[in-house]
């Protein structure tokens, strides 16, 4: 027998990763046997710069912690404060906080489903569902001005009315995306290669979830039947009566693996496309601020103290910040920050022990992990000191598909 | 099964004794034109019956961990624990807080690690951050900070392990940085 263990640590820098992280596997052959993660190469400290700035500034902050989801921590953040500080939003403004917040949650998830393509090989999906995205990438740019950090959300309300012209693109808006997805079910969910490459990839089980404190779409493909906008609802989900999607009750049965992940964030776009609906046939009327004077509203927080825990279901999962304002200052004592990948990371450990090097990308992207959110390729080197750099690995992860594709008799 | 917030805390209370120190239920009203009552247990209890208490909790339900978190407040540390208790039941999840404080001279605190798998991330992070000893905790290596993060600091620590010499500009007001003058 041979010395057969190698050592292969995969980041902080690769193209199967938006972001930086070190994912470092020992393999025997193809099989992974000891895997390590190290984060923290993008953290910021913006905990601890949001506890020497005033509360408006924190929460502008705040949209800056994920490079995607930029409303995601504005919206735990509005949320939390709201219940610390004793100020409750107008209903008009709970409503568009909801609209915006699905909305991203299109996009997101379509971003996702864009990258799973690339890791498996067919880059041409890839170009296609990111062409798909621009159309809510625009409406968020005519609602908010910007395609990115909306800036949309205040403690006690929302920066900006929704008008006429924007209803009206946002139903132009929702007929384009029942089409689309549609489209998207077709190409992903019914095409038998990526069924065979997704299919048993990363599969997670429901107890494993439980124990690994996953959260979102990643919990609920096992099978966890869990979402913050249905356990602990808030704003207008409160109306809505929203329940978690899992996989149980599309196809009856649960295997929890990255076909799974991608058949629960599909149909979570319908469900998106639904809650926008209901959204702005229901808008109440009314203002959009409780305290519309930035003066008024800081002076407020200055003079109050209290404690609150604010939760928002994310396109990832669920984002939960702490807050205790002590009555001395206009901002945040004590602000923690927990993001869906800080807990959906720990499922690579034990998704990894066992699985090939070929599906390490698969099985990385597959939680849609953000480690903007999470901390806040280097030359790889194995022990015979033979180089496999990014793209060998890229190679592989798309020579695997291709094998498939052959071994189910798939032509081009 | 699921129980309300008082049941919870007589659960809590009935076990704990005299280790409860303080108590209270926080009721909010959420939603927009529906409201919905939501209900969170937050308790204040004696250090030494900080396990006995997750214990209890493991016991109703097995519970979604929302974070770890510590504030310096002088003397002690507060250390602040969350679970998340009947997730998955529409409109039914209750938050069970629990607040100790650790004197700074004893930071130990006996790990959650051999009950819930993924709350090694979270021990990590508040090991390298605020100092506190997880009895127990395997791994050690530093998880955020770089590796070679200088030993003895801890970015939350308002004292002199905190990293106030280590930071040049972020945590100042231009006012600060330009001497007092706009």
């Amino acid at each position: 027998m041979t010395k057969s263990q190698y050592y292969i640590p995969i980041g902080p820098i690769h193209p199967a990763l938006k972001e930086p992280i070190r994912v470092e596997a020992k393999v025997e052959g193809e099989k992974i046997v000891e895997v390590d993660v190290k984060r923290g190469f993008a953290h910021r400290g913006i905990e601890y710069m949001g506890m020497k700035r005033n509360a408006i500034q924190a929460l502008y902050l705040s949209e800056r912690i994920c490079g995607i989801c930029s409303i995601s921590h504005p919206y735990a953040f509005v949320v939390g404060s709201e219940k610390a500080l004793g100020i409750e939003a107008p209903p008009r403004a709970q409503y568009i906080r909801t609209i915006i917040a699905e909305l991203e949650r299109i996009h997101s998830h379509i971003l996702w489903l864009g990258v799973v393509a690339h890791e498996v090989g067919f880059d041409s999906l890839l170009f296609w569902t990111w062409k798909g995205r621009e159309k809510v990438l625009d409406v968020l740019e005519l609602i908010s001005g910007n395609r990115i950090n909306y800036s949309m959300y205040m403690i006690g309300g929302v920066r900006r009315d929704l008008k006429e012209s924007h209803i009206k693109a946002l139903k132009e808006m929702i007929d384009y995306y029942r089409i689309f997805n549609q489209e998207m079910k077709n190409l992903f969910l019914a095409d038998p290669v990526y069924k065979a490459r997704t299919r048993g990839v990363a599969q997670l089980s429901k107890e494993m979830a439980l124990k690994v404190n996953a959260v979102g779409p990643t919990a609920r493909a096992a099978g966890l039947r869990m979402d913050i906008r249905q356990d602990i609802p808030y704003d207008a989900y409160a109306d809505i009566e929203v329940r978690g999607i899992v996989p149980q009750d599309i196809v009856g049965e649960v295997y929890g693996d990255a076909y799974d992940a991608t058949l629960v964030r599909i149909y979570e776009i319908d469900q998106s496309v639904d809650i926008i609906e209901y959204c702005i046939d229901n808008l109440p009327e009314g203002k959009i601020m409780a305290i519309p004077n930035y003066v008024v509203l800081l002076s407020k927080i200055k003079r109050t103290k209290g404690e609150g825990i604010g939760a928002h279901e994310a396109p990832r999962g669920e984002v939960i910040h702490y807050f205790k304002y002590d009555g001395t200052r206009d901002g945040p004592a004590v602000w923690k920050v927990v993001a869906p990948s800080y807990n959906n990371i720990n499922s690579w450990a034990p998704l990894l022990l066992g699985a090939e090097v070929a599906d390490i990308p698969v099985v990385v992207a597959y939680i849609d992990p953000c480690m903007c959110c999470n901390d806040r390729i280097a030359v790889v080197r194995d022990s015979s000191g033979k180089i496999v750099d990014s793209t060998t690995l890229h190679r592989m992860a798309v020579e695997k598909t291709m094998r498939i594709k052959k071994e189910l008799g798939v032509k081009e | 099964m699921t129980l309300k917030a008082e049941e919870i805390l007589n659960i809590l209370k009935n076990s704990l004794g005299d280790a409860l120190i303080e108590q209270e239920i926080k009721t909010y009203s959420l939603g927009a034109l529906r409201k919905r009552e939501c209900s969170e247990v937050w308790i204040k209890i004696d250090r030494g019956a900080f396990r006995k208490a997750v214990e209890e909790i493991f016991k109703l339900d097995y519970p979604h961990l929302h974070f770890i978190t510590g504030e310096d407040v002088g003397e002690n540390l507060e250390v602040i624990y969350s679970f998340g208790l009947f997730h998955g039941q529409p409109g039914k999840e209750i938050s069970v807080v629990i607040k100790l404080a650790l004197p700074k001279s004893e930071l130990v605190l006996p790990t959650i690690t051999d009950l819930m798998m993924g709350a090694e991330t979270n021990e990590r992070e508040i090991r390298e951050m605020l100092g506190v000893e997880f009895e127990g905790l395997k791994k050690k290596r530093h998880l955020f900070l770089p590796d070679d993060w200088p030993e003895g600091k801890y970015p939350w620590r308002r004292d002199e392990f905190g990293v106030d010499d280590m930071i040049k500009h972020t945590h100042k007001s231009v006012k600060e940085i330009r001497g007092g003058k706009e």
